[in-house]
């Protein structure tokens, strides 16, 4: 019985480790990414590892408030998806229609022959 | 004792099965190139390792309430995970301005083949990347 619990643990500390290498790889990723959907899916992958690796922590240290925190976990990590998925939408929709009165206003500036840069201060 | 042991060996195997599912989602992640595929690997993950894991542990936990909240885990993730998903690839699809375009596969052999290049005039070409690159730093 000694034998299979030193087994067991040998088999949670390897788990554990190899997760966290992984979270570190996709923590890089999430620092790298070009744009910001690579960013979200990054960061749901590392959300997705941190709850194996709390469902692996409620098994192991015998805890069973672990599953919940696991389930909670989850539940906030989909919420925070929904909510910057939304954001960012919203953000990239009200940039570009501001991006494209901006352009209109310096257009019509130039065919006025006013300069634009001082404009674009008193724009900002 | 027997019994025990066949129940490590479960594990184990489900326990593997599950890490080399995350070790590729990883890499998928680290290297493919687009944001779309990088979904592709990243829902792998999201499905089958979160899956393999958990059944791994709940053969080591054996059928009890335990066991139960961790299968909710999988439920939930396998709800969950495809409405997340959709939503980064709308967030993807709408954010990015070059995703319509083909991207053109260069044929090795020596037989010449023209599939469908993508031709832009010079001025709009920089013009879009100089956006690009505006936009990207703005985000």
């Amino acid at each position: 019985m000694e034998l299979i619990q030193q087994a067991y643990n040998v088999l949670m500390t390897a788990a554990v480790l190899i997760l966290a290498l992984l979270v570190i790889l996709s923590l890089i990723r999430s620092v790298l990414g070009p744009g910001i959907s690579d960013r979200i899916i990054a960061v749901n992958m590392i959300g997705t590892m941190i709850i194996m690796v709390t469902a692996i922590f409620s098994v192991w240290l015998n805890e069973n408030y672990l599953a919940d925190v696991c389930l909670i976990y989850a539940m906030i990590s989909f919420l925070g998806v929904v909510v910057l998925c939304k954001v960012y939408t919203g953000v990239y929709l009200q940039r570009k229609h501001m991006k494209a009165d901006l352009g209109a206003i310096e257009d019509n500036l130039v065919k006025q022959g006013v300069e634009v840069h001082e404009e674009k201060e008193e724009q900002g | 004792m027997i019994g025990a042991w066949v129940r490590f060996a479960a594990a184990v195997v489900c326990m593997a099965l599950g890490l080399v599912f995350m070790v590729s989602a990883v890499i998928g992640v680290n290297r493919f190139h687009h944001a779309l595929k990088r979904m592709h690997a990243a829902a792998l993950g999201d499905t089958m390792g979160i899956l393999f894991v958990i059944l791994s542990l709940m053969i080591m936990k054996g059928p009890s309430m335990d066991s139960l909240k961790l299968f909710m885990v999988i439920v939930f993730f396998w709800i969950a995970s495809p409405v997340s998903g959709h939503m980064i690839s709308r967030l993807e699809a709408m954010t990015d301005e070059s995703l319509g375009e083909l991207s053109v596969m260069e044929k090795s052999s020596g037989v010449h083949v023209k599939v469908h290049e993508v031709t832009r005039p010079e001025k709009k070409g920089s013009d879009k990347k100089k956006k690009q690159k505006k936009g990207g730093e703005s985000r």
